[in-house]
């Protein structure tokens, strides 16, 4: 068990990693995120109960410690500036709910499909479609505003 | 959007550190000692006061051989709580005492009481200050009230709640050592 962690660690590691960094709204309680989370992981590997993937278990942890470390850090600055020269393009996540920004950065960062996530968010894999199809609506929107 | 999700948190081919994830996920050793040192302390303290409040009809109380004209009091100046009443012990050499509102009882003259490990009192009169060892090892000071006219002197700690004493010494005015009293176990 220790080694498949392990081995989950090194193959998976830029991508854990960027999920908790656009979670936690900073690189480095990200990264900090990712470590604790795989600490507790280590601590808490006899509670896996083998009922969905190991993966998909670490991943909740992972996204859980990010948030506990997003919410530490309350007065944030956005994880990009807004267009400093007035035409650059941003995400525009301050449109989205915690919930589809947190399954868009699992979809995109991460790859994961939809059961995955579900797994990992404890959600029904058909709420995971749903919201990452509003979550799309939502900033394909956005997007048509700012350039018209 | 894709693009601009990239851009938001550019991938890094790291390669971790593994050996932090397990230094982390190790038990802290000392969270663990004080908790169970607080434990041991709150078990010591607790339930005693817990067992006398339950196996008693209300709090414990001055006994009734206690001359209640002649009450003397220590109250704790932070708290106001009175943490000792005393009188002298009707048709006795000695005197009733209630400590920290939890023992009660008579003492006749010539005893040295440490019990419960909180608080004490002595008959002789050569003591007027002291030390004490509590059960973590630190050596405080002790607050010494010395009552003429029931002749006693009461001794504990400083502080809103009394510490539990280990050993407790007891000096005259030169410096000399009095008496010197641990707590049995």
């Amino acid at each position: 068990m220790l080694e498949d962690l392990e081995a989950l660690y090194r193959l998976r590691l830029p991508e854990f990693r960027r999920v908790a960094t656009a979670i936690a709204g900073d690189r480095e309680l990200g990264c900090d995120a990712v470590q604790d989370a795989f600490a507790r992981a280590v601590r808490k590997r006899r509670s896996f109960r083998g009922r969905g993937t190991l993966e998909a278990w670490v991943w909740r942890i992972v996204v859980n410690a990010a948030r506990d470390a997003r919410r530490r850090r309350p007065a944030l600055a956005e994880p990009r500036d807004a267009a400093t020269n007035g035409h650059a393009p941003v995400l525009p996540l301050d449109l989205l709910t915690e919930r589809q920004r947190e399954i868009v950065f699992l979809h995109y960062y991460a790859d994961l499909d939809y059961a995955a996530i579900a797994e990992a968010l404890e959600i029904s894999p058909g709420t995971v479609g749903a919201t990452l199809n509003a979550a799309r609506k939502t900033l394909r929107r956005a997007f048509e505003e700012v350039q018209t | 959007m894709n693009e601009l999700l990239e851009e938001l948190v550019p991938r890094r081919d790291e390669l971790g550190d593994w050996n932090d994830v397990l230094r982390r996920a190790r038990p802290l050793p000392r969270p663990r000692l004080v908790f169970a040192v607080a434990i041991a302390v709150a078990a010591l303290v607790v339930a005693p006061a817990l067992g006398v409040l339950l196996t008693r009809d209300g709090a414990p109380r001055l006994p009734r051989e206690a001359d209640r004209s002649k009450v003397v009091v220590i109250v704790q100046p932070l708290s106001g709580r009175i943490v000792v009443q005393a009188a002298p012990w009707k048709g006795h050499d000695g005197i009733c005492y209630l400590l920290l509102g939890i023992r009660a009882g008579c003492a006749p003259r010539g005893t040295v009481v440490l019990t419960p490990p909180l608080v004490g009192f002595t008959f002789d009169p050569r003591v007027v200050s002291g030390t004490a060892v509590t059960f973590a090892g630190k050596r405080v000071p002790l607050v010494v009230r010395h009552f003429e006219k029931l002749g006693v002197t009461f001794f504990l700690t400083r502080g809103r709640l009394p510490r539990l004493l280990r050993e407790a010494t007891l000096l005259g005015s030169n410096g000399t050592v009095v008496a010197r009293l641990r707590v049995k176990r």
